[in-house]
Order: C-alpha cells, then sequence, then structure tokens
C-alpha cells in the first residue's frame, strides 16, 4: 500500500534525484541531510514505533537548532513499515523503503528498523548501497553474523549497526533469570513466526537447556489467529513453570489475555517485543499483570543521565518516551557525531564516508560511550529485567509506570 | 488434568470456536445459496460489528475486564449491544448490496465477486486509517463465572462460553425456522431454486435477495460482537483468518446449505482445538484445509450437498 505520505516522499526523492542529475558527489555538497527512518508507524505496534520515531527526531531537532554541524542541516525522512493486509511491520514494505532510501541521494544515513524481519529484508539493498542503518530496537543476532554475511551484507562492510544489544544476548539472560533467580524448572516455548520472535524463542530455548531448564514442548503462534486456547490448554496440561513468548504483540497481546483465563499461575516472560504500551492498552489488566519482560539495552528512563532527555522530549512531544526513545536518540547522537567528525578531517559527507565513520565511532550518549565490533552490535551487552505491576496511582498504559525495572539480567 | 479433561476441554474450546464459525458460515451460505455469489465483504462486515458492539459497551462506561455487571443491567447492555451490531452490520451489508452489487446483476463473470472483494478491502482500510491497527481491550462486563467439570484440576466451562453457545443456537435457529416457515423464507428458498420461475410467479426477487444480504450480515455482527466477548479484544485483523475458516466451514457443510453451515462450523472450530492439541497449532489450518480437501475430493457438494436442487 503506497500512504500518501510515502508517496509524497517518492515524488519528492524522485524531484530531488532528478534536480540534481544523479551525482554522489554533488549530493554530498549539499547543505541538507537526509536521514531515513523506517518503522512500523500504523501497525499493531504503531505507539512503541511512534515513541522510537519521535527519539530519533529529537536528536537531530536539537543539534539543528544549536547548529551542532555548522553548514549542514539534518532532515529526517520517515517511511512506513507497516502495511495494512499484515496488520503490523512487514518485511516487503520495509524492503521498498529501503530502496527509496537508497534511491534518494541526499540519504547520507538511516535510523531503524524496529523490527528484525524488517532489517532482514532491508539489509541487502542496504548494503548495496552503501547505506548504514543504526537499529535502536531490532535485536535478531542472524542480522550481524559474519556467518550470514553473503546474505545480509553482500557489498562487503557492515552497514547494520545497533544501539542496542542482541537476542544472543536478551533471550539467554531471560533463561538465566528463570533459572537462578525464579527457580523455573520446566518451561513451554512459544513464538509468533516472525524472525524476531522466532530468533529469541531459539536463543533462550538453547539457553535454557544449557541452565538445566526443561523445555516442555516448543509452538508457534499465527499472529493473525484469534484463538490461541487450543495450544494453552495443551499447555495446562503439561503444567510447566513458566511460558516463555518470543515475539512482538499482534500475537503477545492475544496470547496475554487467553493465558490470563488459562494458565493465571504460570510465570509469563517475553522480551522487547512484550515491553510495549500494546500490552498495557490491548491486553490490559489484570492480564497483562505479573509478565517479565526484557530490553537490550540498560534501563535509562528513570536515570538522571537522561533526565535532559526526558524533559525536552516531554516538552515537545507531550507524552513519555520510553528506553528504546533513547536509544534511536543515542543513534541519531551517533550519526551527528560521526558527521562533524568528517567534516573535521575534511572529508566529503558521503554514505560510505559516514558508514565508515560510524564503525569507528565513539560517541558520548545517554547509554553511555557507544562503539560498535566489527560486525556493527553494541559493545556493551546489557539486559534489563522488567516486571508488569499495576500502579495504579499513575495511567496504565504508561511502560515507564506499570513495567517495574527489576534489574540487569544474569550474563551466564 | 486428567486425558479425558483434556478432551473435554478441547472440546469446549472447539465447540465455541465452531459457533463463532457457524454464524459466519451461515452468511456466505445464505447469499450463496440464492445468487451463487461469494461475498467477501463480510469477512469484514464480521470485523466492523465487534467494533461497534465494542463501542455501545463503552457508551455504558464499561472499559476493559474492570466492571461487572449482573441481572438485568447486564441483560440490556448486551442485548443494546447485540442489536446495535446486528442492525449495523445489517445495513452495511445491504447498502452494499443495493448500490454495489444490484447494478451487476445479470453480469456473468466474476464482476460482483471481485466487487465485494474491494468492498472488503475498503472497510478493512476504514478501519487501519480511522481507528489503528493496535488490538483494542474490548470490554467485557460478564462476571468471572465458570463450571469445573471433573474437579478443580478437570476442564473449566465458563460462563462466556455458554453464552456463546445461546446466542448462536437461538440465532441459528431463528433462521433456520424464518427460512423453512415464514413466506419471506419461502421465497427466498424458491429464488434460490429458480429465481426466472419465481419472479414469474410474483416473488420480489430484488427484495428477497436484499433481504438475505441484510440477514447474512446482521448474523456476522452478532458473530463479531460473540468474538469481542469470548476474546475481550477486537482488532482490523480479526475478519481474515475467522472470515477463511468460515468460508471453509461453509464449503465443507455443503455452500447454499443452512444446516450444512452450522454443522461445517462446528467442525472446523473442534478440528481446530484438536489439531492444535494432537499436532500443534502452527498447523491448523494445514489440517483445516487439508480435510476439506479431501472431503471435496470424495463429495464435492461438501458434507451435506446442496438442499435445493441445482440449476440446470
Amino acid at each position: 500500500m503506497i500512504t500518501r505520505r510515502a508517496a509524497a516522499q517518492l515524488i519528492a526523492a524522485v524531484a530531488a534525484t532528478s534536480a540534481l542529475g544523479a551525482g554522489t558527489a554533488r549530493a554530498a555538497d549539499e547543505k541538507t541531510l537526509h536521514i531515513g527512518i523506517n518503522l512500523p508507524l500504523t501497525g499493531a505496534d504503531a505507539q512503541s514505533a511512534k515513541r522510537i520515531q519521535q527519539g530519533a527526531e529529537l536528536a537531530f531537532d536539537q543539534a539543528n537548532a544549536k547548529n551542532e554541524v555548522p553548514g549542514y542541516k539534518f532532515v529526517t525522512q520517515s517511511y512506513d513499515a507497516a502495511t495494512a493486509t499484515a496488520g503490523q511491520y512487514d518485511p516487503v514494505q520495509a524492503a521498498t523503503n529501503a530502496r527509496k532510501m537508497v534511491s534518494d541521494k541526499q540519504t547520507v544515513a538511516a535510523i531503524g528498523p524496529q523490527m528484525s524481519g524488517s532489517g532482514k529484508a532491508m539489509t541487502p539493498i542496504l548494503s548495496e548501497g552503501d547505506l548504514a542503518t543504526i537499529t535502536p530496537a531490532s535485536t535478531n543476532p542472524d542480522i550481524t553474523n559474519p556467518k550470514f554475511a553473503a546474505q545480509y551484507r553482500p557489498g562487503g562492510k557492515p552497514i547494520y549497526f545497533r544501539t542496542v544489544t542482541t537476542d544472543a544476548y536478551q533471550g539467554p539472560e531471560m533463561a538465566n533469570y528463570m533459572a537462578h533467580d525464579l527457580h523455573v524448572k520446566t518451561v513451554y516455548i512459544l513464538d509468533d513466526s516472525g524472525a524476531y520472535g522466532v530468533g529469541m524463542a531459539d536463543a533462550f530455548q538453547k539457553q535454557a537447556e544449557k541452565d538445566g531448564i526443561k523445555v516442555l514442548g516448543r509452538d508457534r503462534l499465527d499472529p493473525k489467529a484469534a484463538d490461541y486456547t487450543a495450544v494453552l490448554t495443551k499447555i495446562k496440561q503439561l503444567n510447566p513453570d513458566a511460558l516463555y513468548y518470543g515475539g512482538v504483540s499482534q500475537a503477545g497481546v492475544k496470547l496475554a489475555k487467553q493465558s490470563y483465563d488459562i494458565i493465571p499461575k504460570v510465570i509469563k516472560a517475553g522480551g522487547d517485543g512484550m515491553q510495549t504500551p500494546e500490552l498495557l492498552t490491548g491486553g490490559g489488566f489484570p492480564a497483562a499483570e505479573g509478565w517479565y519482560a526484557t530490553i537490550a539495552a540498560p534501563h535509562m528512563t528513570s536515570d538522571t543521565k537522561a533526565a535532559d532527555f526526558m524533559k525536552a522530549y516531554k516538552a515537545k512531544f507531550g507524552d513519555a518516551p520510553e528506553d528504546y526513545s533513547i536509544t534511536a536518540y543515542d543513534a541519531g547522537l551517533v550519526i551527528i557525531h560521526a558527521v562533524k567528525q568528517l567534516i573535521a578531517e575534511n572529508k566529503p559527507v558521503t554514505r560510505s564516508n559516514v558508514r565508515d565513520a560510524i564503525q569507528n565511532s565513539k560517541t558520548p550518549t545517554i547509554q553511555g560511550e557507544v562503539a560498535f565490533d566489527a560486525n556493527g552490535d553494541l559493545t556493551d551487552r546489557t539486559v534489563s529485567i522488567f516486571q508488569v505491576r499495576k500502579d495504579t496511582s499513575k495511567p496504565l498504559d504508561d511502560v515507564e509506570a506499570q513495567f517495574h525495572y527489576i534489574g540487569v539480567a544474569p550474563q551466564a | 488434568m486428567t486425558v479425558f479433561d483434556l478432551w473435554l476441554q478441547q472440546a469446549i474450546n472447539g465447540l465455541s470456536l465452531g459457533a463463532m464459525y457457524a454464524l459466519l458460515a451461515l452468511g456466505f451460505t445464505l447469499v450463496y445459496g440464492i445468487l451463487e455469489l461469494i461475498n467477501f465483504a463480510h469477512f469484514n462486515i464480521f470485523m466492523i460489528g465487534s467494533f461497534v458492539a465494542m463501542w455501545v459497551l463503552q457508551s455504558f462506561g464499561l472499559s476493559g475486564q474492570s466492571v461487572v455487571l449482573t441481572g438485568l443491567p447486564l441483560v440490556g447492555v448486551l442485548l443494546a449491544a447485540l442489536i446495535a451490531s446486528m442492525l449495523f452490520a445489517g445495513v452495511l451489508g445491504a447498502a452494499m448490496e443495493r448500490y454495489a452489487l444490484r447494478p451487476l446483476r445479470g453480469i456473468t463473470g466474476p464482476a460482483a465477486m471481485i466487487t465485494t472483494i474491494g468492498i472488503s478491502y475498503i472497510l478493512f482500510n476504514i478501519v487501519v486509517l480511522g481507528i489503528g491497527a493496535d488490538s483494542k481491550n474490548f470490554p467485557n462486563p460478564l462476571p468471572p463465572m465458570k463450571w469445573h467439570l471433573g474437579g478443580p484440576d478437570g476442564a473449566v466451562l465458563e460462563l462466556r462460553q455458554v453464552l456463546i453457545w445461546a446466542v448462536s443456537i437461538i440465532l441459528m435457529g431463528g433462521l433456520w425456522v424464518f427460512v423453512q416457515r415464514s413466506r419471506m423464507g419461502k421465497a427466498m428458498r424458491a429464488t434460490a431454486q429458480d429465481p426466472e420461475a419465481a419472479r414469474m410467479m410474483g416473488v420480489e426477487v430484488d427484495k428477497v435477495i436484499l433481504i438475505a444480504f441484510f440477514l447474512g450480515s446482521a448474523l456476522a455482527g452478532a458473530g463479531g460482537m460473540i468474538f469481542g466477548l469470548y476474546y475481550n479484544f477486537t482488532s482490523f485483523i480479526i475478519g481474515f483468518t475467522a472470515g477463511l475458516r468460515a468460508f471453509t466451514a461453509a464449503v465443507l457443510g455443503g455452500i447454499g446449505n443452512v444446516p450444512g453451515a452450522m454443522v461445517g462450523g462446528v467442525l472446523i472450530g473442534l478440528i481446530e482445538a484438536f489439531g492444535g492439541q494432537l499436532i500443534g497449532a502452527s498447523w491448523a489450518d494445514v489440517i483445516i484445509f487439508s480435510i476439506l480437501v479431501l472431503v471435496l475430493v470424495f463429495k464435492p457438494t461438501g458434507l451435506f450437498g446442496r438442499l435445493a436442487p441445482t440449476k440446470s
């Protein structure tokens, strides 16, 4: 589906390309730098996507306002990665968006995607176009794994950077937490058939088995189906201590509701796909109560280091950010820092130079110094654990208030 | 939980699902029986019915699962929502027939079917763009009553499941009596057999078709409300999976055949529940459609065939 905004962007992109006579060298001389932002802005995850988008935009707005990079102006261009037919992120749409970004010569870097399924579809195109993207939320480890380099970076150099860690840590660390802190002996594992969900559940399963947790079964949910009672009844009969769900909110919200009815006493946990406002609004209480969730980053929204950001964000957008708003803001800072670096070194601001600068950057951000390993992964590997605990004194859809921060997950 | 309890529980799950599929399947079958037209907009009329029911319930101040009603207020609120969603869906279906499909009457080929697909997408996109794609928390004012069958660890029967069955049986029974006993029902059966002859005998065929669309869509609206009450959520996407399975149910039972649609719906629900138990939830569609293919290979008219003699 082509939205009006996407159509306008496409027209603008075509106009810009033809006006410039398709020359990268000349594009670099322009004072306007485009930053593509690819997120599922209308799908089932629209609320969290919007918070990520706003976090990223804030970084560039502030840089423009402070004239951080003299002579250059950053313009963010948002692309919706969700389609109506999918009802959530759609990898095909993400790939289309990646093509639009690559064909817009003024786009020097990108932020996103939120979903690993989108990431897998975008990386081959971004790689051929030598366009670096920094994801503030997508955590599937395959995308940056050198084993799959032929698939996800056919152009050679890493172009997929992250300001969060991966599910290679997120899934296993939840397993560790279950084994060591919650004393879970048996678990049933579900995923939502998506790239992120399956990868997350696989990583969890592997570590859970290592930790001595008995995996009683594994099944896959169809996110478009409404009824999960059959599989939940099966789980009830197996009577596991815990249920782990790898996936995002479209299936997750329904799972929360129905598992509350059928297996209310089982410990339930998910990854960052469940640490979302959607669980609180669509799932609601009491279904959401007690769910554990993780994020692949340090918890920052209540940290004093983020106080200025929190204030600026609330002033500009009126609502509360979440941790992935901060990782998105950090991603923006990395790009701005990289551009500044290039100018200081007197290098032209081209895509491939920006990519190199990001690869070698050490950027002071809210979460601390952000640096990347040779594959584009964040060197810091903090995973934070939360549990939904109803706080009636705060709005019931406020992630910050209703997800109670438990601590940093045990690493192995 | 013993094996018997487990199977009993899956049967309860399957029957609840099946009741909903059956309500939806009736709408497909009613229209197909008369027009030989597969109405794909039915999927999303069902979805819109659930939104209408949600808004009506919310307008009574209900939100989420926090407010519980009993007695007369509960019955009143549920009836209001049921009537509103059925009326809205019924009028929507009838309007679609009157303004989009009637002008195409008499044109052979797939034009009418494509039109229903188009309308389906229009409804779908209006909801996505106007209301949003996230799952909505559907108010549930039902008291959380449940009965334990076979001990505290046994199968659980919930009030909302009993309610689904009751509403479905009443609506399906009502439709059956209407089709078999009323004057209009007789006109419908006559039109299904031979529209030309029916017209010559003084049956107002246009009116009959309009009413078939109204009734089928109203049942879809009721199905939408039941869906919301049962699952406590609604979303723009619910029409696709449920609609496709209900359509399958109609074909399985013998499309155009009203009792066939009911049996087909219940069968699909049970297959889904037991398939999920025995093989895996991710295999539900594979199992359902394999059985459909098998049945059609051996009995191309579906389990019950068409009651009305086919047109020559």
